[in-house]
């Protein structure tokens, strides 16, 4: 048994650490997690407070609030709604921080490239605002995060070139900051409207009315059956699978899988939210659906822990406790440990596989409705539920039925972890006699 | 007075660690400060800190990690998994104090 796990351990290692370890070390993927987290969820989230305010899960309510729901969703639309322009901010200022430099400027050039990106070239008077606020938000994703990282790029290759205006040394430093940032600025700005003349020089039917092209309208049409693909089985499936994966070897699976998926999660996501769609595969189906007590819907393992006849599994779960109840189980992970351990691995990948399954099933039946709000991750299982379907209480249902199968699936397993651990602890325990002789002055 | 950064991934977990290396050093009469902070935001402000340590969640950025802590010459180490799990933090506090004992003999020698 020993033997083989180690060779096990060994095999994961070598083969299956390095590659997943490229792939989360990816400076962009970093640097787009970093804007989402620090930017842009905080403003998804008070945003989304109104959308739950605006849409009352009582129908007595929801008549009373219908004259004023409008109303009540501008805050919405303009924290929410304004998503990709934030993060296009967020993605150059974090990019410029992993490369160490001056961050604020190219956050700032950013917004507005991604605002000359967005808006057809022509007579600004004549625009209606609603015309192209979808694409400041949940559809402009991808070119909110293509232009905060070309930014960045550009900006910092020009600090400190010969293509960048110098001033004497007796230049205050910030003058100089400033004069520093004007030529890529304008090289930056031509380039985007350029681009942007030509693409909005070209025009398409919506809704039998003529529109005029855009950078986010284009990429949306271009990448259309990327968003529809995302939001499937198979792909539900590759993602959990990917977190776990990632997890299983140490690494934060859950941040890697959300800079790639993002852009695809949070257009279904509002869809969901404005456009009353029926998208499945969303930030909340993983956060509050499937990682149930953390990552790996690990919170039945944390009441098997308290009770456990190994003293390394009762420590650890007590410390897990308070933790598990906000969903955060890294004590789970490296306490056990569920990561590098090839026991444990097998059902901290098969659980939530199979949670997965048995909610997209769920959703896609209509026993449950969909996700439409999202929540911080820490809200406990039970209350997210509720709140992140709009207000089904058979959202928490299912939360308490997976975290049933997440229990059956982990026991066995954990049995097994236990015994190879108490096993280990007796051998400690015997008298020192009997076992290797300690070095003078080691108890 | 010792300054600590973290390089975390949220920055969630770890800082119950933080409150527990804290209470550590008051109980051991150390002055502390300890930040948990992203890769990115620790690549700017690596500068502002005596001691690096390296939370095991993201132990696949190691690598990249150290180098800027070295090149801006300041000790660094990956905390110890188990020590994070049971969110140890007299025992991360006595990994820090140990990594600083090993800069000032490293000092003393040039």
């Amino acid at each position: 048994m020993s033997v083989m796990m180690e060779r096990s351990s060994a095999w994961v290692e070598r083969y299956l650490v390095p590659p997943l370890g490229a792939l989360a070390s990816s400076v962009y993927l970093q640097a787009v997690r970093d804007a989402f987290i620090i930017f842009t969820l905080p403003l998804i989230l008070a945003g989304s407070l109104f959308l739950i305010v605006a849409n009352p899960p009582i129908p007595a309510l929801a008549t009373l609030i219908a004259p004023y729901q409008q109303d009540i969703l501008v805050p919405f639309q303009l924290s929410f709604g304004l998503m990709a322009l934030f993060l296009s901010f967020g993605v150059a200022y974090s990019l410029a921080q992993y490369r160490r430099t001056e961050a604020v400027q190219p956050g700032v050039l950013a917004m507005v490239l991604f605002l000359i990106a967005s808006l057809p070239v022509g007579d600004l008077t004549k625009l209606t605002f609603g015309d192209v606020l979808p694409y400041l938000g949940g559809q402009g994703l991808l070119v909110g995060i293509l232009i905060g990282i070309l930014t960045t790029e550009v900006v910092r290759r020009f600090r400190g070139s010969r293509f960048t205006i110098r001033l004497p040394k007796s230049v205050p430093p910030n003058v100089t900051r400033a004069f520093e940032a004007l030529v890529p600025a304008i090289l930056l700005i031509t380039l985007v409207w350029g681009l942007e003349w030509f693409v909005s020089s070209h025009t398409f039917l919506t809704d039998g009315k003529v529109q005029q092209l855009t950078l986010p309208i284009l990429l949306m049409r271009v990448f259309q059956p990327l968003v529809f693909v995302q939001d499937s089985y198979p792909a539900a499936l590759l993602e959990i699978i990917l977190m776990m994966l990632l997890w299983s070897v140490g690494i934060h699976g859950m941040n890697v899988v959300t800079a790639i998926a993002l852009p695809f999660w949070l257009s279904t996501l509002t869809a969901n939210a404005t456009a009353h769609g029926h998208g499945i595969v969303t930030e909340p189906f993983f956060h509050i659906f499937a990682h149930l007590g953390g990552s790996g819907a690990t919170w039945p393992l944390v009441i098997y822990m308290l009770r456990s006849r190994s003293a390394q599994l009762r420590t650890v779960g007590k410390v897990a406790l308070g933790p598990a109840i906000f969903n955060i189980n890294e004590p789970v992970t490296f306490g056990v440990p569920m990561a590098l351990n090839p026991v444990m691995m097998i059902p901290f990948i098969m659980v939530p596989v199979t949670i997965v399954t048995i909610n997209y099933f769920v959703f896609s039946i209509g026993l449950v409705h969909v996700p439409v709000v999202m929540q911080p991750f820490t809200v406990p299982v039970g209350i997210s539920g509720f709140v992140a379907t709009g207000g089904d209480f058979r959202g928490s249902l299912l939360q308490f039925f997976d975290l049933a199968v997440s229990a059956l699936i982990y026991y066995p397993f954990f049995k097994a972890w236990e015994r190879v651990l108490v096993t280990r602890e007796e051998v400690a325990l015997q008298p020192v006699e009997s076992r290797v002789p300690a070095p003078a002055g080691v108890r | 007075m010792i300054r600590v950064l973290i390089v975390c991934s949220w920055g969630m977990s770890t800082s119950l660690l933080v409150d527990s290396m804290l209470a550590a050093a008051v109980a051991f009469g150390y002055e502390l400060t300890v930040e948990a902070l992203s890769a990115g935001e620790y690549a700017a402000r690596v500068d502002e800190c005596d001691v690096v340590l390296i939370a095991p969640q993201i132990r696949h950025l190691r690598k990249s990690i150290e180098k800027l802590a070295v090149s801006v010459g300041k000790p660094v180490a990956l905390i110890d998994p188990f020590h994070y799990a049971t969110m140890n933090g007299q025992a991360v506090l006595e990994q820090v104090l140990y990594l600083l004992s090993g800069a000032k003999e490293g000092e003393k020698e040039l």
